[in-house]
């Protein structure tokens, strides 16, 4: 609660500073709905080419992007620190300033963060997310409203968590940065229908780096042929164990942390 | 309020093979150099006490006041802060202390500092009241009044460094840590802070921890100082009394009439010896200093002698100055 509270009073200030900076807040949400555009047409382009993508129809796909997208803004507008942690924070000392507050420094390094171009993330995703559900079949009851919000916060959690499992390796290493983005540029596979993609690759998404539970999965739990709608439900599961490791694994780092000189 | 008994600090500095694999192997296995930072120290500290922490570049000040203010866990040894272990209790200790790292802000980066100060007032839970009488306080004594609607980032190093000062005792904390509050910084800030830390210290008891190599501020500062090298402690003890023990040399540089052929007066000729100052070296022929011990010969009896021997057209007494004192232990040991 009082970490909420003081979430708030972090929000507020880098609000007042992102209004001060209009122009910059404007281009940077119209750059990534315009990157986001281009993702969304080139699934189009294919589409148009073939009726459905291994039995998914284009407005399933793009349920699935839907999800991946909202799920992603998640993480883009409130987690967006992780990203850099390593050669912001750790590499040049910086951290220590977190040390001696007393707060969890983790929170404090992600609440000092709010980015504004995560707004045009999630702009795109919720676009994407009702066209898509005004053309697919689905019968909505609260129970079905309430499993999307959930789905779609453990999406942003299963984000969350592999970001901040490689952003640890900054403790150990330089800049992990090659390898976080590195990683995330894998999450791509994972706003496709993943019965496309090899046995290994599968595997890879859902028990290796659990991409798969940022989209394909969620996806699958309101889409009545997908055939996965049972290992849909332990996407929440999936995204409470990987936070769990994944900050297990930031104690870990954190006790390494060794400063700077000067 | 601070106890530090055989403390030590040991860094493992990796050796790994460069590039990316070389970080990834060194994940697992990795060949460790070991680097002694600070070994086998004690002191104590009572409530209220300023304390210089002196010693020359790369003598493990830093590294200490991290293990005091829970950044680093020591490699051996115990820590106490107002009964607090510092790394096994960070987030406790950290409400009870404040630090400035001279070459870092302790502010955020792009908030204007007045949000940047109600930001920490929630993070230290400090009651509204008690903030603004303290920030009025503040703004007053470091002349934050003009800088508080801007951020750190369009601050100079001087406006930055009173930003901070005002940061760090925000919270009121019992302990504070300075680490360089005044490296690089004109004689006209430097004065600020120092008065601002005074009053601090006068008003609240706040124990200060202060490390330097601007003499000037342990001078008017501190009442203590602990001498560091090489890990280790030189000494711990009064200012004063070591400035007594070392610092009763004194010089006097003379501004002669004329010089040729100088020689020191008879009178003086067992307990005064001619030193080379930079004057003459700077080519200012008509300087002589003398060099003498306080406790053998007042200044008042050489400046006598001098004038019955020579025509004096000015003079000046060096003052003591604890630098040389602290280059004199380096050198020579206690
Ligand atoms: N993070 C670190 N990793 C490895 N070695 C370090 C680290 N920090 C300091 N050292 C080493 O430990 C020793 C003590 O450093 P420290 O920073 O405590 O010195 P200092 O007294 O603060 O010096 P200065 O006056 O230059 O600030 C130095 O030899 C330094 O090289
Ligand atoms: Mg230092």
């Amino acid at each position: 609660m009082r970490y909420l509270r003081l979430y708030g009073h972090f929000f507020t200030a880098q609000l007042k500073v992102m209004m001060e900076y209009r122009l910059d807040f404007l281009v940077g949400v119209f750059s990534v709905v315009l990157i986001q555009f281009t993702s969304v047409f080139f699934v189009k382009v294919v589409f148009d080419q073939i009726q459905s993508l291994n039995g998914w129809s284009f407005y399933e796909v793009l349920f699935i992007y839907g999800i991946a997208s909202t799920g992603r803004s998640i993480h883009h507008i409130f987690f967006d620190n992780l990203w850099t942690i390593g050669w912001q924070y750790i590499r040049n000392g910086e951290f220590d300033r977190f040390l001696i507050r007393p707060v969890n420094p983790l929170f404090h390094v992600i609440a000092n963060r709010v980015q504004q171009d995560g707004f045009g993330q999630l702009a795109i995703g919720l676009i994407l997310l009702l066209t898509a559900i005004s053309h697919l079949s689905i019968v909505w009851t609260v129970g079905k409203v309430l499993l999307l919000i959930v789905m779609i916060l453990s999406s942003g959690a299963v984000f969350v968590a592999v970001n901040l499992f490689f952003a640890t390796l900054s403790f150990w290493m330089v800049d992990s940065l090659p390898i976080v983005v590195g990683v995330f540029q894998v999450a791509e596979f994972a706003r496709y229908p993943l019965t496309i993609f090899s046995k290994e690759i599968r595997g890879l998404l859902t028990w290796v780096i659990p991409y798969g539970f940022t989209a394909f999965y969620p996806a699958s739990a309101f889409i009545e042929h997908s055939g996965y709608q049972s290992v849909a439900l332990l996407t929440p599961v999936v995204a409470v164990v990987s936070c769990w490791i994944a900050y297990w694994f930031w104690g870990k780092g954190l006790r390494a942390y060794t400063s700077t000189g000067s | 309020m601070i106890d530090v008994q055989n403390l030590s600090k040991q860094y493992q500095i990796a050796k790994r093979d460069p590039g990316l694999a070389g970080a990834v192997k060194s994940l697992f296995s990795r060949k460790y150099e070991t680097k002694q930072a600070v070994q086998d120290i004690s002191f104590q500290i009572q409530k209220g006490e300023m304390v210089g922490y002196i010693g020359a570049n790369g003598a493990g000040k830093s590294t200490t006041i991290k293990m005091l203010s829970g950044i680093l866990t020591p490699s051996s040894g115990v820590v106490r802060v107002n009964g607090i272990v510092p790394y096994e209790n960070r987030r406790r200790n950290a409400s009870q202390i404040g630090a400035v790292f001279g070459q870092r802000t302790q502010l955020f980066w792009d908030i204007p500092i007045r949000e940047s100060y109600h930001l920490l007032k929630h993070i230290y839970q400090v009651p509204e009241t008690e903030f603004q009488q303290r920030l009025e306080m503040f703004t007053d004594v470091l002349d934050l009044g003009p800088l508080l609607g801007i951020p750190v980032r369009q601050m100079s190093l001087g406006q930055k460094m009173r930003a901070e000062l005002a940061a760090a005792f925000l919270h009121n904390p019992a302990v504070v840590f300075l680490d360089e509050p005044t490296i690089g910084l004109d004689v006209a800030v430097k004065d600020r802070i120092r008065a601002f830390i005074r009053e601090m210290n006068r008003q609240q008891e706040t124990t200060v921890i202060l490390t330097t190599h601007d003499m000037q501020d342990i001078e008017e500062i501190c009442n203590r100082i602990i001498i560091i090298d090489g890990g280790k402690i030189l000494y711990d003890g009064a200012l004063q009394a070591i400035k007594e023990r070392f610092g009763d040399k004194r010089t006097i540089h003379f501004d002669l009439e004329k010089n040729d052929g100088f020689t020191i007066p008879y009178a003086l000729a067992t307990r005064v010896e001619q030193v080379v100052s930079h004057r003459e070296a700077a080519g200012k022929s008509n300087s002589i200093s003398l060099s003498f011990n306080n406790a053998e010969i007042t200044a008042a009896e050489v400046i006598s002698e001098m004038m019955q021997a020579y025509t004096i057209r000015d003079l000046t007494i060096d003052e003591v100055h604890i630098e040389q004192i602290v280059k004199d232990i380096y050198e020579r040991g206690l």
